[in-house]
């Protein structure tokens, strides 16, 4: 782009397909010095593929990222960094256990290999004091700081080494208005020194406040880069979404046969959850729609026992849940398919049967002792369910693709009869197409089977075509509650910045 | 070629051992998924993946016999027995830790102690009658380690800093009600456990039913089938609502009957308790696990294999006995046995997560 001489950065026809799918299309745009760019879309849009791209973790399939008129091949986040761009990460990269300022010399390619320990110190405190953290002391270990805290020093980091381009994505989820102010303040100072900065949120507002210029993605197609003054938040959920937002139409009413219901009662958990009170009935299908930090994923947390401090009270068929402990929750009648399935879900080394059926031993079992004709067929049965080939059941877990995991992992909980509440934090996150449809179809099946099924997701395409209810939450509060009547424009505005209802 | 292998093998292990043994049998996928057959095999060698443990201890065995066939006395019915016997103590007590390291407790440094104080508490009981004292002192065994396994199941307390301290306090419990001395038994009850059916000792006889429950127990019932799986997913059994705590618990009262009965023999044995008659259990122990090939990280495992190595091992140290060499010759390989059972597990698990 030479056209502007103030360009820094510049995107050009990028693109890039996974396993033949793509996910970035001929994308373009570019990026002053000194100027904020914002890059907005829905989950999905390539809005993560891009970035990655730019920070050295993936290979453009064809197109070129031109750095100070000079076209770069970045083969690495190391090549990146040294190219002068630094990443700030959805996942925090900072070390606990490493003082404040270890963390900030840490992995910086260009830390002298003898640390100065005193021009360091100072250098680190300046950089505290610009994030709004004169409280903090260099030498503290990082493992004292709040999560917010932690993620402050994670993009001090990325801000303090003078790089020519800074992306944070998705920043502020985890942070408060203070916090993120704070942020916001420290971005500007970059980006007056003439540093480009690339913002990608799902928070609009923020956007909109601190961006020059706003590019959106939708369907890994550049819609349109426009300069934010020109911009509302209405304009531009309706550039994320396209011409017709879906709505969520075929409602179901609650079963009149239906005869027990989960009720929760002021569910807090501190620090993540506000305050959320829910009755649902057997039968249907309840969607907690919201991003990263809205607490969404908080409340199924806490109903499977997996939150300790959580306080409220939870009764499902009129009893009493205890859920300060997953195993007292499981006994009450939640099955809880957790977001990260690897390291919370299957074990993955594992058979599939023995994955199938990890849940429901004891029902296979007389006093004790495991019927291994039971065992097969419960677990052939469950097989049958996930769309897996009896012949594959002596496999490792492991050796199953991600949406096959996913479907062993909910069949996990399926067809038992001590089970009344699914549970499902966002129940076809890292899965394909169709492993995304047979998870669907399993959670309709199993709602017409009598279950209450509560998942939390952040795709309206999921959310309207799944749910009877949806449960709009941010910022640890629950924004409105629909019963149908509701479309993805009102969906992603209660989510992105919509008022709280209580 | 090797993807028809792979499918091969993967069709022949559903068709005969029926797809319901996939869970009767502590899965050991030693090698990354057949079903890898997918993906490109990289290299000739994809489809066939040897088992690096496995080879080890079949190097380790058949040296043994040659090193065996090679040193006369080695192949008699006499050594034979001798192995046999003097696996044994160790034998019992590894059982239980071998349930113990499989539901992902990792290990205990308390157990001499504890097989020390059962001793002295067997031997404090015998006025009581020997069936008598027998069952007080397993429950003694039971409790002192069942607690340690409460602290750990419900606390998530870190067993080898836990066990260290209980070791201390276990010892210095028994010191304070021993007075420090050698309890000398007040009646020779005990005497008929020394007894030597067929020719071999009454512990090797109780090491053999100890291990054929342990694995009927690991395999075949809900509880040691939770251990499986706690042992490899922490985090997601308890995610799964999983009753781990109750399982660890369980793992570890096990374990406590092992140790106290190996406490019982011991005594028996020395016909005396002071605070040495634990000796290097702890350690021996561990030793005889590890060579058995159970992942120290837990998961895997089995009381079969780990019969097999305290018989590996004190085939080893017999071996070595009858060559002349010392006992820190024997030590020396010992440690270097572990040593290698060590990497070459890591070596497995490292394959396995690719």
């Amino acid at each position: 782009m030479s056209e502007a001489p103030a360009a820094a950065v510049s995107v050009e026809r990028l693109t890039r397909a996974f396993g033949g799918v793509p996910a970035v299309r001929e994308v373009s745009f570019t990026v002053g010095a000194g100027e904020i760019h914002g890059l907005c879309g829905h989950n999905g849009a390539g809005k993560s593929t891009v970035v990655k791209m730019l920070s050295g973790q993936l290979t453009p399939d064809s197109g070129r990222i031109v750095i100070d008129g000079q076209a770069v091949q970045l083969g690495s986040r190391q090549a990146a960094q040294r190219l002068g761009i630094a990443l700030v990460d959805q996942e925090l990269s900072v070390v606990p256990a490493l003082t404040v300022l270890d963390n900030l010399l840490l992995g910086d390619v260009r830390a002298p290999l003898v640390n100065r320990r005193r021009a360091a110190t100072t250098r680190c405190r300046q950089v505290l004091r610009d994030m709004g953290l004169d409280r903090l002391h260099p030498q503290q270990p990082l493992s004292d700081l709040s999560i917010g805290e932690r993620q402050l020093v994670e993009i001090a980091r990325a801000l303090s080494q003078n790089a020519r381009l800074v992306i944070l994505d998705e920043p502020t989820a985890t942070l408060s208005d203070v916090e993120t102010e704070h942020v916001f303040a420290a971005i500007r100072r970059v980006a007056a020194q003439g540093c480009s900065v690339i913002f990608v949120s799902h928070r609009l507002p923020e956007v909109l406040q601190l961006c020059d210029t706003v590019t959106v993605l939708r369907d890994g197609r550049k819609i349109a880069t426009t300069p934010s003054r020109e911009l509302t938040v209405a304009d531009l959920i309706v550039s994320m979404l396209g011409e017709a937002p879906r709505r969520l139409t075929a409602a179901r009413s609650p079963d009149p046969r239906a005869d027990h219901e989960l009720r929760v009662e002021h569910l807090r958990v501190p620090g993540r959850l506000a305050d959320f009170s829910l009755t649902a009935q057997a039968g249907r299908v309840y969607a907690l729609a919201g991003q990263l930090g809205s607490g969404a994923s908080d409340v199924l947390r806490a109903l499977a026992g997996l939150h300790p401090q959580a306080t409220g009270t939870v009764r499902l068929r009129d009893h009493a849940v205890p859920f300060r402990s997953p195993a007292g929750a499981a006994r009450a009648g939640m099955a809880f398919v957790s977001n990260d399935r690897k390291s919370e879900g299957l074990f993955l080394d594992k058979t599939i049967a023995a994955n199938l059926i990890a849940t429901r031993l004891p029902s296979l079992a007389r006093a004790g002792m495991l019927s291994s004709r039971r065992a097969r067929r419960a677990a052939s049965s469950l097989a049958g369910l996930a769309g897996i080939p009896d012949r594959r059941l002596g496999e490792p877990a492991a050796a199953l693709s991600g949406g096959n995991q996913q479907k062993v992992f909910v069949s996990r909980c399926l067809g038992r009869g001590d089970v009344y509440a699914l549970l499902l934090d966002e129940p076809t996150r890292g899965v394909d197409i169709g492993g995304r449809a047979a998870v669907h179809r399993l959670l309709r099946a199993a709602a017409d089977a009598g279950l209450i099924v509560l998942f939390s997701s952040t795709e309206l395409e999921e959310l309207l075509e799944l749910s009877d209810v949806i449960i709009t939450m941010r910022e640890a509060r629950v924004v409105a509650q629909y019963d149908g009547g509701v479309d993805g424009a009102v969906l992603l505005r209660d989510m992105t910045h919509g008022t709280h209802a209580a | 070629m090797t993807a028809a292998n792979n499918d091969n093998r993967s069709a022949t292990a559903a068709a005969g051992a029926g797809a319901g043994d996939a869970f009767a049998r502590p899965a050991e996928p030693g090698e990354p998924a057949p079903a890898a057959a997918g993906r490109v095999p990289r290299g000739a060698l994809a489809g066939w993946r040897p088992d690096p443990l496995d080879i080890g201890i079949v190097v380790v065995v058949l040296a043994v016999i040659v090193a065996g066939a090679l040193t006369t006395r080695f192949f008699s019915l006499a050594n034979a027995r001798a192995i046999l016997a003097s696996s044994a103590w160790v034998g019992i007590t590894a059982i239980g830790a071998t349930v113990v390291m499989i539901a992902g407790s990792a290990v205990s440094l308390a157990v001499s102690q504890t097989a020390t104080v059962a001793a002295m508490i067997f031997f404090e009981t015998q006025q009581l009658g020997l069936p008598l004292a027998i069952v007080l002192t397993l429950l003694a065994g039971v409790a002192i380690t069942a607690l340690q396994g409460a602290v750990i199941g419900y606390w998530a307390a870190n067993p080898i800093v836990l066990t260290i301290a209980a070791g201390f306090a276990i010892d210095g419990v028994a010191i304070w009600i021993s007075g420090g001395t050698t309890v000398y038994p007040k009646v020779t009850a005990f005497n008929g456990l020394n007894a030597t059916p067929l020719g071999l000792p009454l512990a090797v006889y109780v090491l053999l039913g100890l291990t054929v429950l342990a694995e009927w127990f690991l395999r075949r019932t809900t509880a040691g089938r939770q251990m499986y799986l706690l042992g490899e997913n922490p985090a997601a059994a308890r995610a799964a609502g999983l009753p781990v705590a109750r399982v660890t618990v369980s793992a570890w009262a096990f374990f406590g009957a092992c140790i106290a009965l190996t406490g019982i023999f011991l005594a028996a044995f020395n016909t005396i308790a002071n605070s040495s008659v634990g000796g290097t259990l702890s350690l021996d122990a561990i030793a005889a696990v590890l060579v058995g090939g159970t992942a120290i990280g837990g998961g895997k495992g089995s009381a079969v294999r780990t019969l097999g190595g305290a018989v590996l091992i004190s085939a080893i140290s017999d071996l070595l006995l009858l060559r002349g060499f010392s006992t820190g010759i024997q030590l020396l390989v010992k440690g270097i046995l572990v040593l290698l059972v060590v990497i070459a597990v890591h070596v497995r698990s490292a394959r396995g997560r690719r």
